[in-house]
């Protein structure tokens, strides 16, 4: 992008600023974690539409595996209180992986977030931290719901 | 235009009432050099600030070619000043860390950009005139007679209709004194400006073509000289 | 709450980018705006140059004590950051670790950041069970106890030393019960040959292992972490010279590494756990916390530590901004002091006709460009002290903490010189009331 054309786009921004807000927050699709996979660990009509799009997921934040990454699991529980009441099978579909745009301050394991991203599916290894993701939510903000 | 000074009734009065200056009547021609003489706290001073507007507590009428600056507001006087005053002051009063063109050229900084450029080619004429050299080196250098005709081009540099002086030699010595009331007086009346100087100095007040004594605030004695 | 929420949720679809240069944008545009209000149609700078020049040390001053308190922010937010990546970077080969059950924080210490601690020890069963859990791809046993010189020995495999280091930086890996890989900081060379002390550092017994040498085989890449000091010798080797099993039958007594035998198994502090599937962490963990055994990420115990060192460093920004300000207005009222020094100067140009706004201009001008240039040499001081800071931490704990300046300082130091600006016009309204005649006399 050149220089003109970014503070052009900077500057109305600003200027769009208040309409964006109440636009944007109305835009995008809330659903809890569990409303991404069918029980057969298929994804959900939900899920296969809005993938590429902006959707807000509830959930809770796990507690990060990495320090200072922007890296870390959505869990559809708080991770302490049932991690594996559910059987092996079923882990996956209840953790989401998510790559938030900075640097993650962590949120305890125990507080409802809301997490906002576009919505990735298909399977995916991180080149750097080798973790294998189904699905996943990037460029994510999250939130104290 | 022709800026004749008129005054009507000007009243002057310190803060505790005093009237320090008082002016029934008094007419000056356009293209007059008028000396203004009397002793120290007379009101000399008191009068030739309040002919650029800048008097405080004052009444009556002050008129400049039908201007009167009186009924003006003070950004209204600064901008009359800023088109048909040109001032000198005593002690020069120049920005030290500027060069003699810099100090010169002073009203351009505050004008329309169209202007500045004349102002700066009419103060870098007027220092020509004047024998001062106005390349970069700042006036910190400066004896008193460079720095006052530095400001004497300053005050012609806007091309002004009236140039007032307040005591322009008493900081100089005498030959100094001398060599730059004949510049002044010579630059002024080149230019068919009104000249108004207030001075303990002969040298000053015999080159004049008129000449007022103040005392007590008051005009005592008003002489025009055939010079 | 930041007051900036609500402009970031607006602008979240931008890239990260973008959205720090619009806040950036946002914070200084009333520094532009009322900068651009004040000097539309004048040009005062040869005059405020002059000022400036005028009265230079005085101006020095102002701008160093403002430089001092914005470099006392700037400073504390990159060093918060350098801490937080650097100890980061050097605990993010550590996904899992479990130990025995404890303190998590001095387990982190001691098998990511090397601090010496006297631990218990995890038994061989346990072992075999993390090592062969589903999605194990790295069980590795971090024996750390000996030491040479200011190097700690500990005991691994070889799967951890690739997991360090994916290539060597010179030299292979050991092949030998006797070989020792070195950490890229420590003093010793290729071929080299060593004995180790029993324990670490004044306690360490030099005659305990007097029998025993290791030679150096090779040596890994850097990895800013305290392991660039370290020393990783085949664990067998440790546990050998301290006379027990060396964790294979004795059938198999020449084997090095994996899988061990949990008979002949010593124990280990703590074993490092990595698993390529996500969930199989966290599975993982919740499955060896136990009342025998102790799982935990060392990401969450440094998040947890980080998001105190958070708090402290918003409370002493806090105390830094405040101080700004004081300072500022401090100087501002210095700067109603200096006019008194510029009265004439001023009056004069009213005398000669100057519009109230030039002058008016001029004053402010010049404290903006006070303001500016120590907000300015405050960035470069506080870089500069986070630098300094950052190297005598990385000098003392082995862990590379690099100073940058990044867009929270630019924000703060924006956000600082558009209220300061703003404050700069009482002074100039300051000037513009005084008297012309009498300051003109003065």
């Amino acid at each position: 992008m050149n220089r003109r054309g970014f503070f052009a786009t900077a500057t109305g921004a600003v200027l769009a600023a208040p309409f964006i807000v109440t636009g944007a927050a109305a835009a995008e699709p809330q659903v809890r974690l569990r409303e991404l996979y069918e029980r057969d660990m298929s994804f959900t009509p939900f899920a296969l539409e809005n993938a590429g799009t902006r959707v807000a997921i509830e959930g809770f934040m796990a507690p990060p595996l990495k320090a200072d990454s922007n890296f870390y699991v959505l869990t559809n529980i708080p991770m302490a209180v049932c991690p594996f009441c559910s059987s092996e099978a079923e882990w996956p579909n209840d953790i989401l992986a998510v790559y938030a745009q900075r640097v993650v301050n962590v949120i305890p394991f125990n507080v409802k977030i809301i997490t906002r991203g576009t919505l990735e599916l298909g399977t995916y290894t991180d080149p750097e931290l080798g973790f294998v993701s189904r699905v996943r939510l990037i460029d994510a903000v999250q939130e104290r719901a | 235009m022709s800026l004749d000074l008129k005054i009507d009734d000007l009243e002057v009065r310190a803060a505790s009432g005093r009237v320090l200056l008082s002016v029934p009547r008094l007419s000056v021609a356009a293209g007059m050099c008028l000396g203004v003489k009397g002793p120290s706290g007379a009101g000399k001073s008191t009068f030739l600030f309040s002919l650029a507007g800048l008097g405080a507590n004052s009444s009556g009428a002050i008129a400049w070619g039908g201007t009167d600056l009186m009924v003006l507001s003070p950004e209204a006087r600064a901008k009359f000043r800023r088109h048909h005053i040109g001032m000198v002051f005593q002690d020069f009063l120049l920005f030290e860390e500027l060069s003699a063109a810099a100090n010169a050229a002073l009203p351009g900084a505050y004008s329309r950009r169209a202007r500045q450029a004349v102002i700066a080619r009419k103060a870098g004429d007027v220092l020509d005139r004047l024998g001062i050299a106005h390349g970069g080196r700042t006036v910190e250098s400066f004896s008193g007679g460079e720095r006052q005709r530095v400001a004497i081009a300053r005050a012609l540099a806007a091309d002004p209709e009236i140039v007032l002086a307040d005591e322009p030699t008493a900081s100089l010595d005498r030959k100094t004194a001398d060599r730059l009331i004949e510049d002044l007086v010579r630059m002024v009346r080149e230019e068919g400006k009104t000249l108004i100087a207030v001075s303990h100095d002969p040298a000053v007040y015999t080159r004049m073509d008129r000449v007022i004594e103040i005392v007590d605030g008051a005009i005592v004695s008003d002489e025009v000289r055939d010079g | 709450m930041n007051p900036l929420a609500p402009l970031y949720r607006a602008i979240e679809w931008m890239p990260v980018l973008a959205q720090d240069i619009t806040v950036l944008v946002v914070l200084v545009m009333p520094a532009l705006i009322v900068g651009a209000l004040v000097l539309v149609g004048f040009r005062p700078f040869p005059l405020v140059r002059a000022m400036l020049w005028r009265f230079r040390w005085t101006n020095a001053l102002f701008v160093l004590l403002i430089a001092v308190s914005v470099g006392l922010g700037v400073g504390l937010i990159a060093q918060e950051r350098g801490l937080r990546q650097g100890t980061a970077r050097a605990a993010d080969p550590f996904d899992l670790v479990i130990s025995a059950p404890g303190s998590e924080i001095t387990m982190m210490f001691a098998a990511v950041y090397l601090q010496p601690s006297d631990v218990p020890l995890l038994s061989g069963e346990i072992y075999d069970e993390v090592a062969n859990a589903p999605d194990v791809t790295l069980a590795a046993p971090i024996a750390f106890g000996d030491s040479y010189v200011s190097s700690p020995v500990v005991g691994s495999t070889a799967q951890f030393v690739t997991h360090l280091s994916p290539d060597l930086a010179e030299g292979a890996m050991f092949a030998d019960r006797l070989e020792a890989v070195i950490g890229s900081r420590v003093d010793l060379a290729l071929g080299d040959s060593f004995t180790p002390a029993h324990g670490v550092g004044d306690a360490a017994e030099h005659d305990a292992h007097a029998h025993v040498e290791y030679v150096v085989s090779g040596r890994m890449q850097p990895t800013g972490s305290p392991w660039d000091r370290a020393i990783i010798v085949p664990v067998e080797a440790v546990w050998e010279i301290h006379g027990l099993a060396n964790g294979h039958a004795p059938e198999n007594a020449d084997q090095l590494g994996p899988p061990f035998d949990p008979d002949y198994f010593p124990g280990t502090p703590a074993i490092l756990v990595s698993a390529e599937q996500l969930y199989v962490n966290y599975a993982l963990r919740a499955q060896f916390t136990t009342d025998r055994t102790m799982a935990f990420f060392p990401g969450t115990v440094l998040a947890n530590l980080y998001s105190l060192m958070g708090d402290v460093r918003q409370v002493m920004s806090i105390m830094a901004v405040v101080t700004q300000i004081l300072v500022t207005a401090g100087v501002l009222a210095g700067l109603v002091i200096l006019t008194r020094l510029f009265a004439r100067r001023l009056a004069l140009l009213r005398a000669l006709g100057a519009p109230g706004r030039f002058v008016f201009s001029v004053v402010w001008s010049y404290a903006a460009t006070l303001i500016f240039s120590g907000a300015v040499l405050g960035v470069a001081i506080g870089y500069g002290a986070a630098a300094l800071i950052s190297r005598v931490v990385s000098a003392q704990t082995d862990i590379l903490v690099t100073a940058t300046l990044s867009w929270p300082e630019f924000h703060l130091v924006g956000a600082f010189v558009s209220l300061t600006v703003i404050l700069a016009l009482v002074p100039a309204f300051i000037a513009l009331s005084r008297p012309v005649v009498t300051d003109l006399r003065s």
